[in-house]
């Protein structure tokens, strides 16, 4: 093992890796840069392969991200996030004393990281214990990406024919539970077409705006923006015509309420 | 919450039965007024007539309004309700002429001044009682489409501001803290290396800032400032990502001049980039096409990047923004329709009108 410590950088911007080896070789011109990485997958297999002392990884790469990278690397090497503006993960950061950079990387700011980082290596001090830190921080990182998820469903994957559509929630006229999957009744262009989901129809429901579909049969959500009118049948059930579109729904007798007249 | 909308409620319709029966009793003995010259017997007796008529009416109004459930298809129920007040009317005036005669008395129609009395209110019944139900449901079908109106207000006003959110979103996204520090960050690499490309670079980010902001303002653009935008957006993201990123634009030249509304192809394209080459390692191409067909515009955003399928796609708000922002704008006449794109990726196709 030579004097001179070892570092891993990890970034998917091949200028981005170039810039901060370059820094580092002005303020610590020592350090033995040893594996360049394009992703996260690449960095753990160069880790694997290299052990540097110290590992740049890049907050935001393809596949596996930095922080995921940095749970894989553990305490086996010295840690240093690097991230564009990124409020919610720079205040993960300094809450969690992780050494960070910004980028752009500033040459005191960097100056200020190596000076602590020769210190740790000096002192043959183990790498904090990122563990539970890390575990933190990525499913902060994971709530954050998910945001807006726990809205009702905007956008519906279907098969229509042998293409995978997206179809707007709004274009669905209702859905049919059918033997194993469902029926996705809905305007594409303005024309009645059908597509397939495979999602059962209850686990649908839970995810639908309440105010905008409603249940009226066990097999049957129907979007309310698409009834054109409904006929009463006597014995307490009924059925909904819809606006440009020959179908008619049935309703059963437990949902026919929904219908009263105000 | 129920139980308080349920008391609301109940609450509401006193008042209304309230207002009712007030109207009723304040018209039948105002007409009742109209008499008071002829009339032989106690004034009191008039008044206790024509108040009960005035109920009377006001309660086959309300009956009618809302009994039988449902009516034939041929039966109009305003109609049902007037012709009820008006059969009422001459029926209760004989009911309390028969059971105000003393027993042992001789019928009421033998006595000519009680005749006289009877054909008179009967008359005046029959006369305002009808009218004055046809009234009420004039008034009331007004009402109805004043709460309409103030809807169909509430709803637009409604819209604006969803078009206002989907432009505070665009800003957000164009001026993405993100997107601008890891350009600048390579501007900084290339100024350092003192690389040639440094000055094309930051000519591309130029370009796109000084076209990204003043669209922003603007309430409809044409696919060439479109076009002006998204460009130095791509330059910049494969000059980012060179070994990941590959793009192509094709444009009619016939619908350069063609409107439409503003960072329309960029939240495309950015959403592409985003969703689709970013989370992948490989990366991917993306190709913009426009097309026209007589008086229709055809935009094509196609990428090759992670596709649909994809577990850490979460679908922009972008594209939902963009989609409202469509409707508000062509309503039913433009279609955003996203599909699968083979082997991998995903197809985005704008159908909008042109407009002239």
């Amino acid at each position: 093992m030579t004097n001179h410590a070892t570092a891993l950088i990890a970034d998917d911007e091949p200028l981005l890796r170039d810039a901060l080896r370059r820094q580092l070789a002005s303020v610590w011109p020592e350090l033995d840069i040893v594996a360049e990485a394009r992703n996260g997958r690449e960095a753990v297999r160069l880790f694997d392969e290299r052990h540097p002392d110290i590992c740049f990884l890049d907050v935001h790469m393809p596949g596996l991200s930095g922080v995921d990278a940095a749970t894989h690397i553990g305490r086996r090497a010295h840690l240093v996030f690097v991230t564009a503006y990124d409020h919610y993960a720079v205040q993960a950061f300094a809450q969690g004393a992780l050494d960070y950079l910004l980028k752009p990387v500033e040459q005191a700011r960097l100056a200020e990281t190596v000076s602590r980082l020769k210190e740790r290596l000096q002192s043959s001090r183990p790498a904090i214990n990122t563990e539970q830190l890390l575990q933190q921080l990525s499913t902060q990182l994971a709530k954050l990406q998910s945001r807006g998820k726990v809205e009702p469903l905007r956008w519906i994957r279907a098969q229509a024919g042998k293409t995978v559509r997206l179809i707007a929630i709004d274009d669905v006229d209702y859905f049919r539970s059918d033997a194993k999957y469902t029926v996705v009744a809905w305007r594409d262009g303005g024309q009645p077409a059908e597509a397939i989901v495979r999602t059962p129809l209850k686990d649908l429901i839970d995810q639908l705006d309440a105010d905008q579909f409603a249940q009226v049969h066990r097999s049957v959500v129907v979007n309310l923006r698409a009834i054109g009118h409904i006929k009463r049948h006597d014995n307490e059930t009924a059925e909904i015509h819809l606006k440009g579109r020959a179908d008619v729904l049935p309703v059963s007798r437990n949902y026919v309420h929904l219908f009263r007249q105000m | 919450m129920s139980e308080v909308a349920t008391a609301a409620r109940r609450a509401g319709s006193i008042a209304k039965t309230l207002r009712r029966v007030a109207v009723g009793l304040a018209i039948s003995n105002g007409t009742g007024l109209f008499l008071v010259h002829g009339w032989n017997s106690p004034l009191w007796s008039l008044f206790f007539r024509t108040t009960i008529l005035g109920l009377s009416a006001t309660a086959a109004f309300a009956l009618f309004e809302v009994w039988p459930r449902s009516l034939p298809r041929w039966v109009q129920r305003w109609a049902l309700q007037v012709v009820a007040v008006g059969v009422l009317m001459p029926m209760t005036t004989f009911l309390i002429y028969v059971l105000s005669t003393p027993a042992g008395a001789p019928a009421f129609w033998k006595i000519p001044t009680r005749l006289d009395g009877f054909v008179h209110l009967t008359f005046l019944a029959i006369l305002i009682a009808p009218w004055t139900a046809l009234a009420a449901i004039v008034r009331q079908k007004e009402a109805i489409v004043r709460h309409q109106e103030l809807a169909f207000a509430l709803e637009r006003s409604e819209l604006e501001r969803q078009a206002l959110d989907a432009r505070l979103h665009l800003l957000q996204a164009q001026v993405a803290p993100h997107f601008l520090f890891n350009t600048l960050a390579n501007v900084q690499a290339l100024v350092d290396a003192g690389s040639p490309h440094a000055s094309r670079v930051l000519r591309s980010l130029i370009q796109y800032l000084r076209a990204a902001v003043p669209l922003l303002r603007e309430p409809a653009a044409t696919f060439e400032r479109e076009l002006q935008l998204v460009r130095p957006y791509l330059e910049l993201m494969q000059m980012r990502i060179p070994d990941r990123l590959q793009y192509s634009m094709n444009a009619d030249s016939s619908v350069l001049q063609v409107r439409c509304p503003p960072t329309t192809i960029l939240t495309l394209v950015e959403n592409a980039v985003r969703h689709g080459i970013d989370p992948s390692e490989e990366g991917g191409r993306i190709d913009v096409e426009i097309t026209r067909a007589g008086d229709r515009c055809i935009v094509r955003v196609s990428d090759t990047g992670v596709g649909l399928d994809h577990p850490a796609t979460g679908l922009g708000t972008g594209l939902t923004a963009l989609r409202d922002r469509l409707h508000l704008i062509f309503g039913d006449a433009a279609h955003l329709r996203l599909s699968s794109n083979s082997p991998r990726g995903v197809i985005v196709e704008i159908d909008m009108p042109v407009h002239a």
